[in-house]
C-alpha cells in the first residue's frame, strides 16, 4: 500500500497520455483527484508498518523497502500531496494534458524519494524526479528556453551521479543498502573511516546541489523563473527539501563522523546563502526571482540548524521545512495568479493592485508575513526554534546573521507586497477580476496549515524524535 | 614425434609483419585487404604449427574458424570498396574519411 | 476567572475576524461593533481588578506551544494597568473613530485592524513568558503597519508603513537575541522562572541581555536613534496616531523595562545606559518639536520626548514614577491627538499650523481640549502631568543622576515652549486658512488629503464625547500619586518591581525645591512662547513672522538631525549595494562563471580528443598496432621478471 503512493501517481501520469490532447480540463481534475487521494492516503497510512520486496542480494542486499512512519517522511509526504493538490487546482497552461501528466509523474517520483527505505531505491527516485521537471522546462517555459532546462538537468544529474556512486560504494562496504531508518549495528555502518568520508561526500554533493546551497545555487533562479507557477510551487516547496531530508534522515545515520567534520564548512555555506539570498531578494525586479532567492536564504538557515547538532534546532528545522514548503508554494501560486492577470511579474511595472483585488492582496500579505517570520505564523515557529538551538549550541555568528536575515526578510517581503499591491494604481495595467472562489479554495488549505502550524508546531517539532530521524545518531556521534 | 615448430612460427611472424606493413603503408584498399588476408594466414600457420607440435587438434579447428571469418570479412570489405569505387574511380584509403569526428 | 482573562484577551481577536470577514455587510455598523468589543474587554478587566492585586496576580496556564516552551497569561498590577489603558482609552478612541472615519469607504477594515491591534497589545502585556511577549511584540508591529499604511494608495503612507515595520523588526531581533541568551543560559522562558534565576547570569551576560532588550524598546518606543519612524507614522488616520503612537504601542518599551525590572535591577550599567538614552530622546524630541509646522508632527515629537521621560524613569529604577507618567500621558496625549483630529476634521484635512489661527473662536471645544492637554503636558500644578513629571524628574535625581535631572528640567521648559507655540499659532490671532500658501511660508504640504464625502457627517457629540471623558483623566489621573510612597499608586504596585539598585540620592535636595525649579523653567518656556507668538504684538505680525521662520528654519532641524539619512546610508544603501553587486556581478559572472567554465572544460576536452577521430583508416590501424605492440612488450617484460 505504501508503494502505491509512489506507483499510482506515476502510472496515472502516464495513463493521462491516453486522453485526447484537447482534454486539458479533464486531465486537470483527474490530477487534482489523484493528488487529493494521495494526500488522504498519506494521512491514513501514518504509522503503518513498512513494506519490503526483495530485489537482489549480490553484490549487496537491496530491497524495494518503503515506509512512512510518523516522522519527517510522513510530514514531507503530506506536504507534497497537499501542495500538489493545491497547485493542480489552479493550473492553466497550454497543452495542459501533458503538463498535468508530468506533474503526476513528479508526484510519484518525489513520493518515492521520501518513502524509500533502501538507499539504492532512494537514489533511483532521486534521479527520476528530475525528468518531469526537465520536460516541463523544455515544453512549458516562456519562449521554450531550453537553456535553463539543460542546466537544471545536468547540474542535478551530476549530483545524482555522485549519489549513485556513493550508494554503490556504501552497499559494497556495508553489504546492504536497505538501511534508511535502521540504527547501525555496533555504532556505525562503515568501519573504514576513509570510505566513510568519500561516501558522505557523494551524498553531500547531491544534497547540496538539490537544496540548493550557496554556491551551488545558480541553476535555481532560472529554473524557478521559467517553470509555470504550479510546477514552481511544488518544486520549491518539496523538491528542494529532498536534500535537507537526506542530511537529516540519511547522512546522519549513514556517516555521522564526516558530518561532524564538515559541520564548520556547512555553517559557513549556510550563512553565506542566508545573507546572499536575502540581499539579492532586496534588489531583484522579477517577483519570482525574489521568492527564489528568499528560498536560498531560508534553506541556508535550515542547513545551519541541521549542522548545529542541537535538538531544539533540529526540531525547528523540521518545522521550518514544512513551513517553508507551505508558504513558498502559496507565494508562487499567488504570484502566478498576478502574472496571469497582468501579464507581468516585474515590480517596476506593477503597483496598486490591492485596491481592486483585495482578496489577492490578502492572500499575498498572509503568505509574505509567514515568509518573513511574523510571530504566530509557521515561519516564526521554525525560526525561533532554530535560532534558539543554534545559539545554544554555540554557533553565535550564524545565529546573529540569522537575526540580520530576519530584518532583511521583513524589508524584501514588504517591498514585494507593497510594490505589487500598494501605492497608486499603474494606469496601463488591465483591470482583471479578483480571486475566484476556486482560487481561494486552492490557497485556503495552505493558509490554514500555516496558521495552525504557527500556533501549534508541537506535532511536527516532535517528529525529530521519530526513528527515521535518529537524533541519537547525530548527537552521540560527537568525536 | 619430435616436431620443432620454431621455423614455422618464425615464418608466420615474418608474414604477419609484412601484412601489418601493408595495412599501414599502402593506400589502395584492395592491397590493404590483401594484407589483412596475409595477417590472417600468418596466424593460421602459427596455429597449425603449434597444433602439430603439441598433438592437439584444437589448433586445426581454430584455423578453420579463422579461414571462415577471413572469407566473410573479405566479402564485406570488397563490397565496401565497390561502393566507394562507384563514387570515384581513383580509390584512396586516405580519402574515405567521412567518419571523421 | 480564568475564562474572564482569556475572554479579555481573545474577544478583540474575534472582533477583528468578524469585522474583516463581514466588513462589506456591516459597513458603518462596524464602528459600533468594534467599539463595543473593546469596551466589553475593558469591563471584564475592571471586574478582575482586585484579583490582579492579589499576590502573584491571576495566572492562567494555556498549555505547551512546543515541549519545553510553556505559554500562559498573567494579570498582575503592571499588566492590569496596561490592560486598563489599552481597553479603556482604546475603547474611547474607538468610539471617537466612529465619527472620524464615518465617511471612509473602508471603515470596516479600519475597525478590524484596530481590534486586531488591541488583541496584539493585550497579547504583549498579558503573556507570562518571553515568547508570548515576542509574539505580541511582532503582532503589534504588524497592526501598526496596517494602520499607518491604511490609505495604501498614497505612496507616502506606504513608505511610512514600511519604515515603521522594518525598524520594528529590527527591535524584534533585539528581543529575540535576549530570548536566545536567556534560553541558552537559563533553559526556560517563563517570567517566574527567569526572574528567580537572574542571579545565575554573569555580569557581561546581564549587560548583553539588557542591551538586547533595550534595542527592542528603542525601536518600539521611538528612542534615539530608532525614532525616525514615529513622525512618519502620522500618515495614518488621527485615531491611529492617538491610540498606537501615543497611548499604547509606543509605551510597550516602558512596559518591557518595567516587567523585566528584576533583570535591569541586577545591572546598574544598563540602567545608566537606559537612563541616558531616555534623557537624550526627551531632549531630541523637544528640540525637534520646536521646529514643526504640522500639528500632528508637533504631537509626534512631543510623544517621543515624553516617552523619553518614561524610559528615563523606569531605566534608572524609578518604576512607579515612569509608569505613572505613562498613565497620565495616555490621557492627555490621547486628548491632544483627538483634539487635533477635531481641528483637522473641521478644517477639511488642513494640518499645517501656518494655515490655522484664531481657531479658539471657531472651535471652542477643541480649543478647550487642546489647552487642557497642553497644560497637563507641561505640568501645570494640580493636573495629572504635574504629578507624573515631577515624580520622574525627582526620582532620577533621587537615584543619583544629576545630569539626567538637569536634562529633565530643561526639557520641561522646552516642552512648555513648543506646546504653547502650537497653541498660540493655531488658536490665537486671525484665521489664515484663506491665505496663499507662499504667503505664510508653506513650501510643501504638510498633511494628507483624506478621502471624504463631505455630505455625510455625524453630530459633533459623537467625537466630542470621548474627548470630554478623557478630560476627566487628564485632570485627575495624577491624584492617585499624592502622598509619595504611601500613595494609593505606590501601594497598588507593592513590590512588583523588586528593589532597585538605587544609589544614595543627592542629599539635601528636597522634592519641593525640585518642583519649584521645574515650575520656574516651565514658566520661562511659556513666557518665551508668549513673547514670540502669543503677545498682541506678535499676533499682529503673525503672517510675516511665520513666513520668515519657515524660511530661516535651520536645515539641521528640518532634516531632524539627519538621523534618517544616516540610517539610510549605514544600513539601507549598503544592503542594496551588496544585493546589486551579488545579483549583477557575482551570481552571473563569478559563481555561474565557474559553472560555465566547467561546461567549457567539458567541450574543450571533447575538442582535444576529437583530434584522434580523423576518419583515416590507416591512423586507426596504426593505433591498433601500436597498442597491441605495447601490450606484447609489457607482457614479455612481465614474463621475464
Amino acid at each position: 500500500m505504501i508503494w502505491a503512493l509512489a506507483i499510482v501517481p506515476l502510472l496515472a501520469g502516464l495513463a493521462l497520455y491516453a486522453l485526447p490532447r484537447s482534454a486539458g480540463d479533464a486531465a486537470k481534475w483527474i490530477g487534482v483527484a489523484v493528488s487529493f487521494v494521495a494526500f488522504v492516503a498519506v494521512l491514513a497510512l501514518r504509522g503503518a508498518p513498512d513494506e519490503s520486496v526483495p530485489w537482489f542480494s549480490f553484490p549487496f542486499v537491496a530491497n524495494f523497502h518503503a515506509g512512512l512512519g510518523q516522522g519527517i517522511s510522513f510530514w514531507l509526504a503530506a506536504l507534497l500531496a497537499l501542495t500538489m493538490t493545491c497547485a493542480l487546482a489552479v493550473v492553466r497552461v497550454p497543452r495542459q494534458r501533458g503538463f498535468v501528466a508530468q506533474m503526476l509523474i513528479l508526484l510519484g517520483a518525489m513520493m518515492g524519494v521520501f518513502i524509500s527505505r533502501d538507499l539504492l531505491i532512494f537514489a533511483l527516485f532521486w534521479d527520476l524526479q528530475l525528468i518531469p521537471v526537465f520536460l516541463m522546462l523544455i515544453g512549458w517555459s516562456p519562449d521554450r528556453r531550453a537553456a535553463s532546462a539543460w542546466r537544471y538537468l545536468v547540474y542535478n544529474l551530476a549530483g545524482g551521479l555522485a549519489l549513485l556512486l556513493a550508494v554503490a560504494a556504501f552497499g559494497i562496504a556495508a553489504q546492504s543498502t536497505d538501511v534508511i531508518g535502521l540504527p547501525p549495528p555496533g555504532g556505525s555502518w562503515l568501519a573504514n573511516a576513509h570510505w566513510s568520508a568519500w561516501i558522505f561526500a557523494g551524498f553531500a554533493i547531491a544534497f547540496l546541489i538539490k537544496t540548493p546551497v550557496w554556491p551551488l545555487h545558480t541553476w535555481m533562479p532560472d529554473t524557478y523563473a521559467d517553470l509555470p507557477p504550479p510546477a514552481v510551487a511544488v518544486v520549491s516547496a518539496v523538491q528542494s527539501k529532498g536534500g535537507l531530508y537526506g542530511f537529516i534522515a540519511i547522512a546522519a545515520s549513514v556517516a555521522p563522523a564526516p558530518m561532524h567534520a564538515i559541520a564548520p564548512l556547512m555553517l559557513v555555506l549556510g550563512s553565506a546563502g542566508l545573507i546572499y539570498g536575502a540581499v539579492v531578494a532586496l534588489v531583484e525586479d522579477d517577483a519570482k526571482r525574489i521568492v527564489a532567492y528568499s528560498s536560498l536564504s531560508h534553506l541556508g538557515l535550515i542547513l545551519i540548524a541541521i549542522f548545529s547538532f542541537d535538538r531544539v534546532a533540529l526540531a525547528g528545522a523540521i518545522v521550518y521545512i514544512i513551513a517553508h514548503g507551505l508558504f513558498s508554494a502559496g507565494l508562487f501560486l499567488v504570484l502566478g495568479e498576478v502574472e496571469a492577470r497582468e501579464d507581468t511579474r516585474l515590480l517596476s511595472r506593477l503597483g496598486g493592485l490591492g485596491a481592486r483585488n483585495p482578496r489577492l492582496a490578502g492572500g499575498l500579505v498572509i503568505l509574505a508575513l509567514a515568509a518573513l517570520g511574523l510571530p504566530g505564523l509557521a515561519g516564526f515557529a521554525g525560526e525561533i526554534l532554530i535560532i534558539s538551538g543554534v545559539y545554544r549550541a554555540g554557533a553565535i555568528w550564524p545565529a546573529l546573521l540569522a537575526l540580520v536575515a530576519v530584518v532583511l526578510a521583513a524589508a524584501y517581503m514588504l517591498r514585494l507586497f507593497q510594490g505589487m499591491m500598494q501605492g497608486p494604481q499603474i494606469s496601463d495595467l488591465p483591470q482583471r477580476p479578483d480571486m475566484s472562489p476556486l482560487e481561494m479554495f486552492a490557497l485556503a488549505p495552505l493558509v490554514v496549515a500555516i496558521v495552525w502550524l504557527g500556533v501549534n508546531p508541537g506535532p511536527v517539532a516532535t517528529a525529530a524524535r521519530d526513528a527515521y530521524v535518529s537524533p541519537p545518531a547525530i548527537v552521540s556521534a560527537r568525536p | 614425434m619430435n616436431f620443432d615448430p620454431s621455423p614455422y612460427v618464425a615464418l608466420s611472424a615474418v608474414i604477419f609483419f609484412i601484412g601489418v606493413l601493408g595495412v599501414l603503408l599502402r593506400r589502395n584498399p584492395l592491397i590493404v585487404l590483401m594484407s589483412i588476408e596475409l595477417m590472417f594466414n600468418a596466424a593460421n600457420l602459427a596455429l597449425v604449427a603449434f597444433s602439430r607440435a603439441w598433438v592437439n587438434n584444437a589448433g586445426h579447428v581454430f584455423a578453420f574458424l579463422v579461414i571462415t571469418v577471413a572469407a566473410a570479412e573479405a566479402a564485406i570489405g570488397l563490397a565496401i570498396v565497390v561502393a566507394v569505387f562507384r563514387r570515384s574511380t581513383n580509390v584512396d584509403v586516405d580519402e574515405v574519411a567521412s567518419m571523421r569526428g | 476567572m480564568n475564562a474572564l482573562l482569556i475572554s479579555i484577551w481573545l474577544l478583540p481577536l474575534v472582533g477583528a475576524i468578524l469585522l474583516w470577514a463581514f466588513g462589506p455587510q456591516l459597513n458603518r455598523a462596524a464602528g459600533v461593533v468594534g467599539t463595543f468589543v473593546v469596551f466589553f474587554s475593558f469591563g471584564l478587566t475592571v471586574v478582575l481588578f482586585d484579583v490582579a492585586r492579589a499576590p502573584g496576580g491571576l495566572h492562567v496556564a494555556l498549555g505547551s506551544w512546543v515541549p519545553g516552551f510553556d505559554f500562559g497569561l498573567l494579570l498582575d498590577p503592571l499588566a492590569l494597568l496596561w490592560a486598563l489603558v489599552i481597553t479603556g482609552i482604546g475603547g474611547l478612541i474607538h468610539a471617537y473613530a466612529i465619527g472620524y472615519m464615518w465617511s471612509d469607504k473602508a471603515i470596516a477594515r479600519f475597525f478590524a485592524y484596530m481590534n486586531f491591534f488591541v488583541f496584539a497589545m493585550l497579547t504583549l502585556v498579558l503573556s507570562d513568558n518571553f515568547v508570548g511577549l515576542l509574539v505580541g511584540w511582532g503582532l503589534v508591529g504588524l497592526a501598526s503597519y496596517f494602520l499607518i499604511s491604511f490609505w495604501f494608495y498614497k505612496p507616502s503612507a506606504v513608505a511610512a508603513g514600511r519604515k515603521a515595520f522594518v525598524i520594528n523588526v529590527f527591535g524584534d531581533i533585539g528581543l529575540m537575541l535576549a530570548i536566545f541568551v536567556i534560553f541558552a543560559q537559563l533553559g526556560s522562558l517563563g517570567y517566574a522562572s527567569v526572574f528567580s534565576k537572574v542571579g545565575h547570569l554573569s555580569t557581561p551576560t546581564l549587560l548583553l541581555v539588557c542591551v538586547a532588550l533595550f534595542v527592542a524598546c528603542a525601536a518600539k518606543s521611538a528612542q534615539v536613534p530608532l525614532h525616525t519612524w514615529l513622525p512618519d507614522a502620522m500618515e495614518g488616520p488621527t485615531p491611529v496616531s492617538a491610540l498606537i503612537h501615543a497611548a499604547t504601542m509606543v509605551t510597550a518599551g516602558v512596559y518591557l523595562i518595567a516587567r523585566c525590572a528584576p533583570i535591569f535591577n541586577a545591572s546598574p550599567q544598563s540602567q545608566e545606559l537606559v537612563g541616558i538614552i531616555g534623557a537624550l530622546t526627551a531632549l531630541t524630541g523637544a528640540i525637534l518639536g520646536m521646529a514643526q509646522w504640522d500639528i500632528k508632527r508637533v504631537l509626534a515629537y512631543s510623544t517621543m520626548s515624553q516617552i523619553g521621560y518614561m524610559i528615563m524613569g523606569v531605566g534608572v529604577g524609578a518604576y512607579e514614577a515612569g509608569v505613572l507618567h505613562f498613565w497620565t500621558h495616555a490621557f492627555f496625549k490621547a486628548q491632544l491627538f483627538l483634539g487635533a483630529g477635531l481641528v483637522i476634521h473641521a478644517l477639511h484635512d488642513e494640518q499645517d499650523l501656518r494655515k490655522m489661527g484664531g481657531l479658539r473662536r471657531r472651535m471652542p471645544f477643541a480649543f478647550l481640549a487642546m489647552l487642557l492637554g497642553t497644560l497637563a503636558i507641561i505640568g501645570f500644578p494640580g493636573l495629572s502631568g504635574f504629578f507624573s513629571k515631577d515624580a520622574v524628574i525627582y526620582g532620577v535625581l533621587e537615584r543619583g543622576h544629576p545630569m539626567l535631572f538637569g536634562v529633565g528640567v530643561l526639557v520641561a521648559g522646552l516642552t512648555a515652549y513648543y506646546m504653547f507655540r502650537m497653541i498660540f499659532i493655531a488658536f490665537f490671532g486671525t484665521y489664515r486658512g484663506e491665505l496663499d500658501d507662499a504667503a505664510v511660508g508653506v513650501t510643501e504640504r504638510a498633511g494628507s488629503p483624506e478621502p471624504e464625502d463631505h455630505a455625510v457627517h455625524l453630530p459633533d457629540w459623537v467625537m466630542q464625547g470621548p474627548v470630554a471623558i478623557l478630560m476627566i483623566g487628564t485632570v485627575g489621573a495624577g491624584w492617585f500619586a499624592i502622598g509619595g510612597t504611601a500613595s494609593p499608586w505606590y501601594r497598588f504596585f507593592g513590590d512588583t518591581f523588586g528593589t532597585s539598585a538605587a544609589s544614595a540620592g543627592v542629599s539635601g535636595f528636597p522634592e519641593l525645591a525640585s518642583t519649584i525649579l521645574v515650575l520656574v523653567i516651565v514658566a520661562v518656556g511659556f513666557a518665551v512662547a508668549y513673547a514670540r507668538y502669543g503677545s498682541p504684538n506678535a499676533m499682529a505680525h503673525a503672517v510675516d513672522q511665520l513666513r520668515n521662520e519657515s524660511r530661516t528654519m535651520p536645515p539641521i532641524l528640518v532634516h531632524a538631525f539627519y538621523v534618517d539619512d544616516a540610517l539610510d546610508a549605514l544600513f539601507v544603501r549598503p544592503a542594496r549595494a551588496l544585493g546589486t553587486f551579488f545579483a549583477r556581478f557575482v551570481d552571473p559572472h563569478v559563481i555561474d562563471g565557474g559553472v560555465k567554465d566547467l561546461v567549457w572544460l567539458a567541450s574543450a576536452l571533447g575538442l582535444v580528443f576529437r583530434v584522434l577521430q580523423n576518419g583515416l583508416v590507416r591512423t586507426y590501424a596504426f593505433t591498433l598496432v601500436a597498442g597491441a605492440a605495447a601490450i606484447l612488450v609489457y607482457a614479455a617484460w612481465m614474463g621475464s621478471r
